[in-house]
Order: C-alpha cells, then sequence, then structure tokens
C-alpha cells in the first residue's frame, strides 16, 4: 500500500474544531497540506451538547481544510475528550502450555485475549487497549515469545467512553458522508506529539490542559501506565475571573490571554491593572492580586486532582523526566511554576518537532497532530509501537459504532 | 393569566388594600431559619407577620417570635433532626394541621432557612408545598451550606433545592460560601451569618415596602404574582446602596457588583424582573429613569421590567435598590429583540401618578408610546402592557401595546447565550470528591478576593 493517501485528523475541541489535512507517502512520511479552523459551538468540556451546531462547526472547518489541500479527505482521525471517558487495568495470567515451558505465540494470544475480553456495561464501548510489559515469571519482558517460564502475565489499560458520546462524535463525521477510521483519545494523542522516547521510557506525564478539559497520560518505562480526564480547563478560569472579578466574560477572557509577565511583575505590592468595566458603568481598575489569586486556586485545585488520581496508580515523585504542558491553556502564565508547586517535579512547555510548520505549532495542535501519528501507525502493519499503544483493530471498532445506526 | 383587578380600588391607600388583600406571613424553617427571621425586626410593617417552625424545642425556646410552632413531637421528641432530611420531612408530614395553622390565611407566605440541615432540607419543602396548595404565593430565601461542610449537607441542600423550585413561585438561594468573598476578614462568624439574614431580610423588606408603602409607583400583588408566574426557572436577586452626593450611581455600582449577582449558579439575565428603589425625599424622576435604563440593559429584561419605587422620609442622599428576577426554564425567549430603553414616557406618568394614586388615563398616554418596561411580565404578544404603577390592564390597551411595542430595534448588541444562563449551565455537574469543579475555586475554598 504505497499510494499516498490523504487523511483528516479532526479534533472537535470546546474552543474550536481543528482540522488538519496530511498526505501520507511511502515509509511513514507525511505532509500536512491543509489546515480548517473554526471556533466551537455546541461543545462543552469536550463534549457535544449541540449536535446541529457542532456540525456546522465542524463543516465548515473540513470544508477550509479540504480548499486549502485541494483535496479530499479520505481516512478521518478524530480525537475524543469528555468527562466519560474512564479506564481500568486489566490483567490476564495465563499459563505457559507447552512442557518444556517455552512460551509460544498462542500463548501470548490466549493471555492478550483474556486481558482484554472484560465485559463492558451495556452503553460503555473500548477505545483502546493499551498493552503494558508481559510478565514472565513476575520477570518484565517485551517479547515472551520463544523465552522460557511458566506464568505468563500482561495488562492492558483499557479505555472506556460512553457509547452515546462516542456516537456523537462519530455521527457528526459521518454526517458529511466521511468515514472515521479511528478515535484516539486527546491525552494519548499529544502525548505522542510532544513526549520524546526517552522521556517516556524514564517516566512522564503529559497533560494537554485545553479549553473545557485537561486529559492527561503517564508514561513509564515506555508505555502507557495510566491516562485521565478532569472536565477543567481555560473556560473555567475565564468564569472564575468573570465571577471573581464581577467582570463579563469577554473582558475576563482577554484579561486571561494578556496575563503576562508584565502584569505580574508590576505588581508586587497593591498593584492595580486597568479595564474596561461592565458597560455604562465605566472602568474599573482590578488588584493583580486578586487575579493572581483565582487563577492560583484554580490552577493548583486541576494539578491536586491530577496528582491524587495519577498517585493511586504511579506515584508522580517517581516520574523522572517531569512533567510536560501542552494545549490552549498551557499558555497561561506562571503555569509551570503552579503545576512543579503541586507535582514536586520539573515542569516544562512541550514543543513540537521543528518540521512542524508555524501556523500549527503551538500548543493547541498537539491532539490534531498526534492523530497523525496514530493513523500512520494503523496504516503500517500490525506492528507494535514503541510506546505500547495498540489500537484494536479499527474496522471492529467502528463496526460497533455504526451497528447503532447512526 | 388575566389580572384579578386586584388593585382596583386604588383610590385609597395603598396600606389600606393591603389590609384587606394582602397577608403576608414570613416563616422561618429549622435552626438558620428561625435565627434569621429572629432578626429581622419586621414588627414596623403592618400586616406582615412572622412565625417560626422547628423539631427543636430548645431551639424554639430561645427565639423571640410570638408564633412558636414545634413539629414532629413523635419523630423527633422536641429534639432537633441532627441533621437528617428524612426525619425533617417526616416530622413537618406529621404535623400538616399545625403548618397549614401556621400559613393561616396568608396569601403571600416568605419562607427562610439554612439549607443542609435536617429541618430546613426535610420540612421546608413540605411547607413550601402546604403552602403553595393553600393558594399561597410562596417565596422561599434559603441559605447554601458552605463547600467545607461536606457532601453530605451538599447533597441534602441540593435535593431541597430541586423540590422548592417545583413548589415555590420563587427560590432564591445564597450560597454560604460568598459570605466570604463579602465579609472583612476578621469577620466572626456571627458578622457572616448577620450578612446572610440582612440580605434576605432587606430582599423581604422590598418586597413588602413595594406591597404596602405608598410611593412614586406602587406594585401591587397581582403584579408580584405576575412576575413570579413561571417556576422552575433560575432567579436572580441582588441588593445595592449609594449614599454621598452621587448616591444614584453609587447605588447602581453597589447592585452590579453585588456578589449575589455574581454566582455560578445566579442567572445573569431576567425575563422578569421586579426592580424597587427606596430613596429619600430628594429621589428625582431623571434619577428613577436612569436608574431603570441601567438595570434593564444590564439584565436584558427591558420589555419585563416592573418598578417600584418609595420614598422613605427618613433617608436622604441615599439610595436602595432591590431586584429580583425569573427566568423561563431552559427556554432562552428574547435572544434577539432586545428594545433599546426610552426614557421619555416614564415621566410624565409618573408624575401624574405621584400626586393621584393610579387611575386608567394614565396609562393610556403611556401605552401609545414605546415602552421598555411597561410592556406586562407575560410573554409580549399576548397581553402587553403594564403600567408602572401596575393597576390591572384592560384588553383594549394590550392591542395597542403589541402594535407599539413591537417595533423592532437593532441597534443592540444582544448578550451573549452563555451570558445569560451561566456559562456551564447546560453540561452535567462536574463532581469531584464531592466538589463542583464548575463552581469557581476561590469561591469553594473562601478565598477571598478584593475588588
Amino acid at each position: 500500500m504505497n499510494s499516498s493517501k490523504i487523511i483528516g485528523a479532526i479534533e472537535i475541541g470546546t474552543s474550536k474544531v481543528v482540522v488538519l489535512v496530511g498526505e501520507s507517502a511511502a515509509h511513514g512520511k507525511l505532509r500536512i497540506i491543509g489546515k480548517g479552523e473554526c471556533a466551537s459551538a455546541g461543545v462543552a468540556k469536550g463534549e457535544i451538547t449541540d449536535f446541529k451546531l457542532a456540525s456546522e462547526c465542524v463543516h465548515r472547518a473540513i470544508v477550509e481544510a479540504e480548499q486549502m489541500a485541494n483535496a479530499k479527505i479520505e481516512h478521518v482521525f478524530i480525537a475524543q475528550t469528555g468527562k466519560h471517558l474512564e479506564s481500568f487495568y486489566n490483567q490476564s495470567t495465563v499459563t505457559v502450555m507447552s512442557s518444556d515451558n517455552i512460551v509460544r505465540r498462542t500463548d501470548v494470544e490466549r493471555a492478550e485475549k483474556d486481558a482484554k475480553s472484560k465485559e463492558l456495561p451495556q452503553n460503555r464501548l473500548y477505545i483502546h487497549h493499551i498493552r503494558n510489559p508481559f510478565l514472565l515469571d513476575d520477570r518484565v519482558v517485551l517479547g515472551p515469545v520463544g523465552m522460557g517460564g511458566k506464568k505468563l502475565q500482561v495488562g492492558y489499560w483499557c479505555v472506556t467512553g460512553d457509547k452515546n458520546k462516542i456516537r456523537d462524535h462519530v455521527g457528526i463525521i459521518g454526517g458529511f458522508g466521511m468515514r472515521v477510521d479511528d478515535m484516539i483519545i486527546s491525552s494519548l494523542a499529544s502525548g505522542v506529539m510532544v513526549a520524546s522516547a526517552d522521556e517516556k521510557k524514564s517516566g512522564v506525564i503529559v497533560l494537554d490542559i485545553g479549553s473545557g478539559t485537561t486529559d492527561y497520560a503517564v508514561y513509564r518505562d515506555g508505555f502507557v501506565v495510566y491516562c485521565g480526564v478532569v472536565p477543567v480547563g481555560g473556560d473555567h478560569l475565564t468564569n472564575d475571573l468573570s465571577l471573581g472579578l464581577r467582570i463579563n466574560r469577554k473582558n475576563a477572557e482577554s484579561l486571561k490571554v494578556e496575563l503576562d509577565k508584565a502584569f505580574i511583575d508590576k505588581s508586587e505590592a497593591e498593584n492595580r491593572i486597568w479595564m474596561i468595566g461592565d458597560k455604562g458603568i465605566g472602568e474599573r481598575n482590578i488588584p493583580v492580586q486578586s487575579i493572581v489569586k483565582i487563577i492560583n486556586a484554580r490552577m493548583e485545585e486541576l494539578f491536586n486532582i491530577v496528582l491524587k488520581q495519577v498517585n493511586v496508580h504511579v506515584p508522580v515523585r517517581e516520574l523522572s523526566a517531569g512533567a510536560i504542558l501542552t494545549g490552549g491553556s498551557s499558555r497561561l502564565y506562571g503555569i509551570e511554576q503552579s503545576a512543579a508547586d503541586v507535582f514536586g517535579i520539573e515542569v516544562r512547555r512541550g514543543q513540537h518537532p521543528e518540521w512542524i510548520s508555524k501556523d500549527i505549532e503551538g500548543p493547541e495542535y498537539s491532539t490534531a497532530l498526534g492523530l497523525f501519528h496514530y493513523a500512520l501507525t494503523a496504516q503500517e502493519s500490525n506492528s507494535e509501537r514503541d510506546d505500547g499503544a495498540q489500537k484494536q483493530k479499527s474496522a471492529g471498532f467502528i463496526k460497533k459504532i455504526l451497528n447503532f445506526k447512526l | 393569566m388575566e389580572n384579578e383587578n386586584f388593585s382596583q380600588p386604588n383610590t385609597y391607600f395603598a396600606s389600606d388594600i393591603a389590609g384587606e388583600d394582602v397577608r403576608v406571613k414570613i416563616i422561618g424553617v429549622g435552626g438558620a431559619g428561625t435565627n434569621a427571621v429572629d432578626r429581622f425586626h419586621f414588627d414596623v410593617i403592618p400586616g406582615v407577620r412572622l412565625a417560626a417552625i422547628n423539631t427543636d424545642a430548645q431551639a424554639l425556646a430561645s427565639s423571640l417570635l410570638e408564633e412558636k410552632v414545634m413539629i414532629g413531637r413523635g419523630v423527633t421528641r422536641g429534639l432537633s433532626t441532627g441533621g437528617e432530611a428524612d426525619l425533617g420531612r417526616k416530622a413537618a408530614l406529621s404535623d400538616r394541621d399545625k403548618i397549614t395553622h401556621v400559613i393561616g390565611s396568608a396569601n403571600l407566605v416568605f419562607l427562610v432557612a439554612g439549607l443542609g440541615g435536617g429541618t430546613g432540607s426535610g420540612a421546608l419543602p413540605v411547607i413550601a408545598e402546604i403552602a403553595a396548595e393553600r393558594g399561597a404565593q410562596v417565596i422561599a430565601f434559603v441559605a447554601l451550606p458552605f463547600t467545607m461542610e461536606g457532601n453530605r449537607r451538599r447533597q441534602q441542600a441540593d435535593d431541597a433545592l430541586r423540590e422548592l423550585r417545583q413548589v415555590c413561585d420563587a427560590v432564591i438561594p445564597i450560597p454560604n460560601d460568598v459570605l466570604l468573598q463579602d465579609v472583612a476578614d476578621n469577620a466572626t462568624v456571627l458578622d457572616a451569618f448577620a450578612k446572610v439574614d440582612s440580605w434576605i431580610s432587606q430582599g423581604i423588606r422590598s418586597i413588602c415596602t413595594m406591597l404596602f408603602n405608598t410611593g412614586m409607583i406602587n406594585i401591587d400583588f397581582s403584579t408580584l404574582k405576575q412576575a413570579f408566574i413561571s417556576r422552575g426557572g433560575k432567579t436572580l436577586f441582588g441588593l445595592g446602596k449609594g449614599t454621598g452626593e452621587d448616591y444614584a450611581k453609587n447605588a447602581l455600582k453597589d447592585l452590579f457588583m453585588c456578589p449575589l449577582l455574581h454566582l455560578p449558579e445566579s442567572a445573569t439575565c431576567a425575563d422578569r424582573l421586579l426592580v424597587n428603589i427606596i430613596g429619600g425625599t430628594d429621589l428625582s424622576l431623571a434619577q428613577v429613569n436612569e436608574i431603570m435604563e441601567m438595570i434593564t440593559e444590564k439584565f436584558n429584561s427591558s420589555d419585563s421590567t416592573v418598578i417600584g419605587a418609595v420614598v422613605d422620609e427618613r433617608l436622604n442622599q441615599t439610595l436602595e435598590i432591590c431586584v429580583i428576577g425569573t427566568t423561563d426554564i431552559g427556554g432562552h425567549k428574547r435572544a434577539v429583540r432586545p428594545n433599546p430603553p426610552s426614557v421619555k414616557p416614564r415621566i410624565e406618568v409618573v408624575g401624574e401618578e405621584f400626586g393621584s394614586n393610579t387611575g386608567e388615563p394614565e396609562k393610556q398616554t403611556e401605552v401609545a408610546k414605546p415602552q421598555e418596561w411597561i410592556p406586562g411580565l407575560e410573554k409580549a404578544g399576548e397581553k402587553g402592557a403594564k403600567p408602572p404603577s401596575s393597576v390591572s390592564v384592560h384588553a383594549s390597551k394590550l392591542a395597542h401595546a403589541s402594535k407599539t411595542g413591537g417595533i423592532p430595534q437593532n441597534e443592540f448588541s444582544f448578550v451573549q447565550k452563555e451570558e445569560q444562563r451561566g456559562f456551564f449551565d447546560k453540561t452535567e455537574r462536574n463532581l469531584f470528591e464531592g466538589q463542583d469543579l464548575d463552581v469557581p475555586t476561590y469561591l469553594r475554598r473562601g478565598i477571598k478576593i478584593t475588588l
């Protein structure tokens, strides 16, 4: 399959819809040839609240991207986020069958199948099965076939989502006569863009802080060991500022965006910054201290929630490569510091590889870019990826969705 | 929907009418509610009666109120409910007769309680229901527990709030969290609770004053009823006070900065808005006009604002504003038709009214002009004009109203949808360890924000 393919990476975000069009060539190379963007409507906290409105936005973005690329999207990969995503770890143990205690292919398959086939409640659906390393007689091994041992264990991080909410996403794309090849959760998509293989080996947490949600993935020994979603993002910050400072949302939003060193440095004492007040009431100035307090409280809480959730599975302090922040809200001034204060590890902002062009290098594009990685992976054979995120066969996934009758 | 012409005999003093028609009862329920009502000192307004209902005999005994009713003797044996809403509910159900008796013939019942505890959360919905069954207009002021009080109390409060919204004409929730924003750092607990009490009492007093006091612009009972015609929607409630030379402006500023108007759960736009202004003898009509203009613009309620203005001779260079608004459930029906407030008509109308307790003729002049606050509280079209003095309106005039009031005016930028209904309104609640993450962190943690 060497002919080039046109791949569309679509992220239906809370603040905007991003559509990137890439042309894949042989040898897993990809060229990004189109971009479409549209401010979202009908999406809140990563979930679709108004199907029609959201559809219109997505459509506009797709049209724009296709026009720029001058090509029709053939394969669609979409990102998924939202509070409804849940993940659990499921492990299975099999006894090595052969009398010589050498692990055979069939043993591995049996273990994998067991670990993946946990039944889900009626309204849930698997999105990812992320394999963790094999344990052969409690020894960590990467490829157990051919090795000697009695007991083979394998565990998967299984990410599941609400059927209806997944269907919303797939349905929007389907509404334009397009077929969704696969769905990838946002945290994993962002993770592949900003964390290096080395960092994933030493242990790293990637946080994609968007407008409506914060998606995070934890890697250790090169594997995804945990991922999750906190339905708190930049919108909450805007809302907090608007309520706390009693200003309207528009002012709160611009305050948040413009917040930078200049404000904070001048502010050490009781500094006040100028602000356009509510209409008709004239201007008002607001103490910088109050702005900082509101933001710090929200950010600290957000990071603490992540910390609490992750610590149950992996002690955050043991992630020696630290934390990487990406997503639109990671532009917020001073955010690394507040993350570092909570996590107690080094925190940096994520950087995209240099080959990515200027107009899509911002942190808000991590997820959409990451989708291409998965698109390419899917295109290659079923070989395992370095991060161990093995997708369930896309056909099966989509078939399940389509069976609902959109 | 038709007005009941309560105020027809308007040639008398308003208080006379009140004596006949409006019988107000303010009932404190549970510990917090009783304490609050205790501190009201409402005796100054004739025709308003206070009562307390509680399960805790000891707490009741210490209340200064005359009418005190203990419920649920068989359930709690005169003790408190210990925070169990179920017990509170059982107590109320077991003493329906007593409650009915307390409500008596009152046709406007204010219920005051702190939700989260047993009696407040459990008994209050039952009491509200009984009052509503008896045909009374029921307005509940409820304090919501601090976030730090924990999940259980919050859950109980939430449940109670939901039930109340079904049976009350208006429910005005006041989250205690907001107290931490509004009191001085060294304030005591008592100071803080006194603040809630004063908010509630100002709200109630404001409504009562509108009904009973003769003022520049009076509001009668049927107008009030109309203002709370749709149940279950969100409410907004705000108070402002201004003194000094620029008292009108200051009062407006204070109102717009009122913490109660900046709560995650309060509405920022009203489908129906009740505004009451209490000023000194120096209050001019131009000022009233200016104030109304600003308020209708702020709450985007230009065609459904009812105003009451009262002159309190004791006040000088002081102005108090109280706004109470309700919204229709779910819908945002007036996203596209804001009317710029027009100022002129009111001056003459009010002027005439001031002398002569409002008759029909004034309305005629008024209806014929473009209006912003005159049209009725009900959905425009079917029934339009409601004069400021809010005497009932005749159908003949309604035709007028819909003609003149319907002039499309588009110059106004309309408020964005999310600003109307609170940003996370349509989404599921965002709970983590019992806290609603959509509510600002600083508010839940009581971090004080200076403005």
